[in-house]
């Protein structure tokens, strides 16, 4: 699979590995920041994809190019060679699944051997199901090794923001760097006619007959 | 930036994790970012609402509704225009779900299996370019959604009154043209300078009409 171009851009970018299992989430979790979307369907991730991730702090936009791997070992592609030159990780389980849990050490220890000293968050994904198999206080894995360790969820978003504000804040060695608001520009006129806006109408009513995709005791912050 | 004590460690369980506790090792920073003044697009302008809501993007390939981001809905009035727009922001990120104006030929409607969600087309802006988007947006009460709807069409029904005036106006602007355009050709045997003045005047009057760029389309 052909390494996909990435543009230069004028503000601090950083590639960002994001490894572990098949089925923890690693893709869900980047869409759901990309796009907003939260993809139920499962799809093994091929390889790699990348995908820029642009984020706004007081100190400025930031760039990580996320570089989302494959989890399943027969779509590894070139594996740990996706790992060259990675500044920083996130190692991705499921609670719901001790064995990727278990997996995490083997996932750290490749991480390693081509990256040294890099910032990396362990993340234990799925926290909104009830029935989880690994408790909080049975993940002890990063204190051993020296990582930092989140409970997220991709799903209801609890905590999906902070496995990139930890690494924005080594990468930079700041510890009061914040996310900041993306500036709003002002939205130019549009003139919209008769026809359009007949057009719109119909397809408001269609769409509006259309479930929506989440529970409706989703928690609102 | 605390770092984990090795006494404190215990090999089989161990504490929650607390959001401030830094377990990471100690890594030397790759970049210094110098702090910068934060401009959020909204200094010149007045929140008339702010809710907290769950945005959807309508799907027509898959004709399916898709979430775009929760957090929190406001209409902002412009402190000059008076143009009112709407700017939903995700929580944590900050990032920007939708912006859009609101528009005399908008108009808002329930969604149909869902009391405290709306309904509305927008050409958005949210990612610096316009794009044809069919929203829906819920609200944590039906209570929260119909003071959206009543604000929405509230807005859209006061900016079709200012787009009545500021034509009235505009044909106020093209009668004055008028006259001196008359007045120049009466004055066809006058000297170049005032010519050029004149030239000068209507050309800025062409300028100002041009203001209002064609929408692209998607």
């Amino acid at each position: 699979m052909a390494l996909p171009q990435q543009h230069t851009v004028d503000y601090p970018s950083f590639k960002l590995v994001i490894v572990g299992d098949g089925g923890t989430g690693k893709t869900t979790f980047v869409k759901r920041h990309i796009t907003g979307e939260f993809e139920k369907k499962y799809e093994p991730t091929i390889g790699v994809e990348v995908h820029p991730l642009d984020f706004h702090t007081n100190c400025g936009r930031i760039r990580f190019y996320c570089w989302d791997t494959a989890g399943q070992e027969k779509f590894g592609g070139l594996r740990d060679g996706y790992y060259i030159h990675g500044h920083c990780a996130i190692i991705m389980f499921d609670v719901t699944a001790r064995m990727t849990y278990r997996n995490v050490a083997t996932w750290h220890r490749d991480l390693c051997r081509v990256c040294e000293n890099i910032p990396i968050v362990l993340c234990g994904n799925k926290v909104d199901v009830k029935n989880r198999q690994v408790k909080a206080k049975q993940v002890t894995f990063h204190r051993k090794k020296n990582l930092q360790y989140y409970e997220i969820s991709a799903k209801s978003n609890y905590n999906f923001e902070k496995p990139f504000l930890y690494l924005a804040k080594k990468l930079a060695g700041d510890q009061g760097l914040h996310f900041v608001e993306m500036p709003a520009l002002a939205p130019p006129d549009v003139v919209i006619d008769i026809a359009t806006q007949q057009l719109n109408e119909e397809e408001i009513c269609r769409a509006a007959a259309q479930p929506l995709p989440d529970d409706e005791d989703d928690l609102f912050e | 930036m605390s770092s984990a004590d090795p006494e404190h460690r215990e090999e089989e369980e161990a504490p929650a994790v607390g959001d401030d506790e830094d377990t990471g090792a100690h890594v030397a920073p790759i970049v210094k970012l110098e702090e910068v003044a934060v401009t959020t697009g909204e200094e010149d302008e007045d929140a008339i609402l702010d809710l907290k809501s769950k945005l959807y993007r309508f799907d027509k390939d898959g004709n399916q509704w898709k979430e775009r981001g929760a957090g929190t809905v406001k209409f902002l009035k412009h402190k000059a225009s008076g143009k009112v727009r709407l700017l939903m922001r995700q929580s944590k990120t900050l990032k920007i779900c939708a912006n859009h104006l609101i528009l005399p030929t908008m108009s808002v409607q329930e969604h149909a299996g869902n009391e405290k969600s709306c309904v509305w087309h927008a050409r958005d802006f949210a990612d610096g370019e316009l794009k044809d988007e069919l929203f829906c947006i819920r609200f944590p009460s039906i209570e929260n959604c119909k003071s959206f709807m009543e604000t929405f069409q509230e807005v859209a029904e006061t900016q079709k009154a200012e787009d009545e005036k500021e034509s009235s106006d505009a044909a106020g602007l093209i009668e004055k043209l008028s006259v001196e355009e008359k007045a120049d050709a009466e004055k066809k045997d006058e000297e170049k300078s005032e010519d050029k003045t004149v030239e000068k005047e209507s050309a800025s009057g062409k300028e100002s009409k041009a203001v209002e760029e064609p929408a692209s389309s998607a």
